[in-house]
């Protein structure tokens, strides 16, 4: 399954920790992590995402988000928004 | 039905029920219905969750969505797992403004009175409760004079530093003190007398629960240090206490007769240290080796390390089973002879070891030399020697939070706290307050809260400071580089 496949390559990358996939409406869709843990992460996730998304285009509607990363002290959480699905994934760098 | 009706009069003063009117009327019911509901748990997480089924079909448009985007976000993995950007980047979002801050100086002031110094500091398992063990430390004659062991309650909200929450009398001075790592109740002592006890704090009459009572097994000697030891049944724990006389016992409580019946015992002669060519022999004079420190390794419940006045750093095993060289004196237990490695000598008394939480084969010790010495158990010369002070470093102890740092407390009265993560020896931060008749003598880090760290003075004071985020906060690397530290054994 190409999906399937994909995840498998981005999983593989250097100190991946987990994959979800949600929809526009922020309902999960594909995950690698526990379904707690999932469901925590695409609520306060989509919700970040849309206020990204509306600050990019209040500074200037032409523009409009492409991609989100949020590095925190213990992992970094990089987002690739998209019309209908975002694709999340975690990482710990230093790993 | 019935209704109060409004009085009629004009002039309002007399109020008066009107007449009530009433019907009669009669219902029935025709026909019934019966129906009942009940919630069932709801499992939010099945709910929400979208998991393709039995038919297996992606959602339309996901494959599409994967192909464009799995190009950027492996290229941007790719580029994050390799970028040194934020390799030293680190944001406070809490206000220090001191590295270190005194947030209590807790005295006993019958204590004080006599001139009592405080001898040793621990923290319950919970970590609200500071005990203090009050007794002299520089007299070398048999002392007499009665001391106690004093408890506050930091958190409590009614806190009176000058009053402790609970004072235990105790008829001689006591040089040890060692909280339960799991029942908060719990405090075992050592004592100028040799006697080893175990207070429990829950009792209100009498908080003696075991003690080890003057008996042939006993120590002789003033006990240095006691440490709580897990035995082979998991939640037991046994006392395991060292004494100047050369002997470091284990014992297990017998709670029904309150006394510490002894489980094993071992005994410390020159002649038994093992051959190197350091051991130059200082104490061969002495028939015994006097331990003055002792510490348990986190990481191998067979291992401990000893201290002695002598200045002997001896690596020791409990499953040792060679006989001791010492006459026998009447033990019911056969003297063991533990020692199985011996480290570069020292000057002077060794008067604290400690093992770091954060790597098995490294610990710090401290004596009269005035230096802190960073050993690994892999070798006989430290990795590292730091200058503390001029003068006598009582104890030294790692940092529950930080792998890198380790706090020593000096004769002088300073208390510095070292980050070996700095590129400067010179220590991060210094606890001053100087004067030797304040000479820091024990210390000791709160691993609940790890902002916290007890000082205790031989002007029968113990201080509690706060220290800042960048002391206690881990930070992304430390582990690695102490790994890196810790590999500079030489081959």
């Amino acid at each position: 399954m190409l999906v399937e496949e994909t995840l498998k390559r981005i999983q593989s990358q250097n100190g991946v920790q987990g994959i979800i996939i949600i929809n526009s409406e922020g309902i999960p869709i594909k995950t690698t992590l526990d379904n707690a843990s999932t469901v925590q992460y695409a609520g306060l996730i989509h919700q970040l995402v849309m206020k990204a998304r509306s600050t990019v285009r209040d500074i200037d509607p032409q523009n409009d988000l492409t991609f989100l990363r949020i590095r925190s002290k213990k992992n970094e959480i990089m987002i690739a928004p998209d019309k209908d699905y975002f694709l999340i994934v975690i990482q710990n760098p230093s790993d | 039905t019935v209704s109060v009706a409004p009085t009629s009069s004009g002039d309002g003063l007399r109020p008066e029920t009107g007449s009530v009117h009433s019907a009669e009327a009669e219902v029935q019911t025709l026909s019934t219905a019966v129906s009942w509901t009940q919630t069932q748990p709801h499992d939010e997480a099945q709910e929400l969750l979208l998991q393709p089924a039995a038919d297996r079909l992606d959602p339309p448009g996901l494959k599409a969505f994967l192909q464009r985007v799995e190009d950027t976000v492996i290229r941007e993995l790719d580029r994050n797992g390799r970028s040194h950007a934020f390799d030293e980047f680190q944001v406070n979002w809490e206000d220090q403004s001191q590295p270190v801050s005194c947030l209590h100086c807790l005295q006993h002031p019958s204590a004080q009175e006599r001139g009592l110094h405080v001898t040793s500091v621990s923290w319950s398992c919970t970590g609200s409760v500071i005990a203090c063990a009050f007794g002299r430390t520089d007299d070398g004659d048999w002392i007499t004079e009665p001391s106690c062991v004093c408890t506050w309650n930091l958190d409590r909200r009614g806190l009176n530093p000058k009053q402790a929450d609970l004072v235990i009398d105790v008829a001689t001075a006591v040089t040890a003190l060692c909280c339960h790592p799991q029942q908060p109740a719990l405090i075992a002592g050592g004592l100028y007398s040799g006697e080893v006890v175990v207070w429990d704090t829950s009792r209100t009459q009498d908080p003696v629960l075991v003690q080890t009572g003057m008996s042939a097994d006993s120590h002789r000697e003033p006990v240095y240090q006691v440490a709580w030891v897990p035995l082979q049944k998991a939640g037991e724990f046994g006392v395991l206490s060292a004494c100047s006389g050369g002997r470091v016992l284990l014992w297990t409580g017998d709670l029904n007769e309150g006394r510490f019946v002894l489980n094993a015992a071992y005994a410390l002669v020159p002649q038994q240290v093992p051959h190197s060519s350091y051991v130059s022999f200082k104490a061969r004079g002495s028939s015994t080796v006097g331990v003055t420190s002792l510490a348990l390794s986190p990481w191998d419940p067979d291992t401990f390390l000893v201290g002695s006045e002598g200045g002997l750093l001896l690596r020791c095993s409990f499953s040792s089973q060679t006989p001791a060289a010492v006459p026998s004196e009447g033990h019911n237990v056969t003297l063991r002879a533990p020692a199985v490695f011996v480290f570069r000598p020292r000057s002077g008394p060794v008067h604290s070891i400690h093992c770091s939480p954060f790597h098995r084969n490294l610990f710090v010790s401290a004596g009269t030399d005035g230096r802190a010495h960073l050993h690994s158990l892999l070798q006989a010369d430290p990795l590292l020697s730091l200058r503390v002070s001029d003068s006598s470093v009582f104890q030294v102890q790692w940092s529950p939070s930080r792998p890198l740092v380790f706090a020593a407390a000096a004769a002088q009265g300073e208390v510095h706290i070292f980050d070996l993560g700095r590129r400067s020896l010179r220590p991060a931060a210094t606890i001053e307050q100087g004067g030797a008749d304040q000479a820091a003598t024990c210390l000791a880090f709160n691993s609940q809260n790890s902002h916290l760290l007890a000082l205790g003075r031989t002007n029968g004071t113990v201080c509690i400071w706060q220290l800042s985020h960048d002391l206690t906060e881990q930070s992304p690397r430390e582990i690695s580089q102490l790994e890196q530290i810790a590999n500079q054994v030489a081959a």
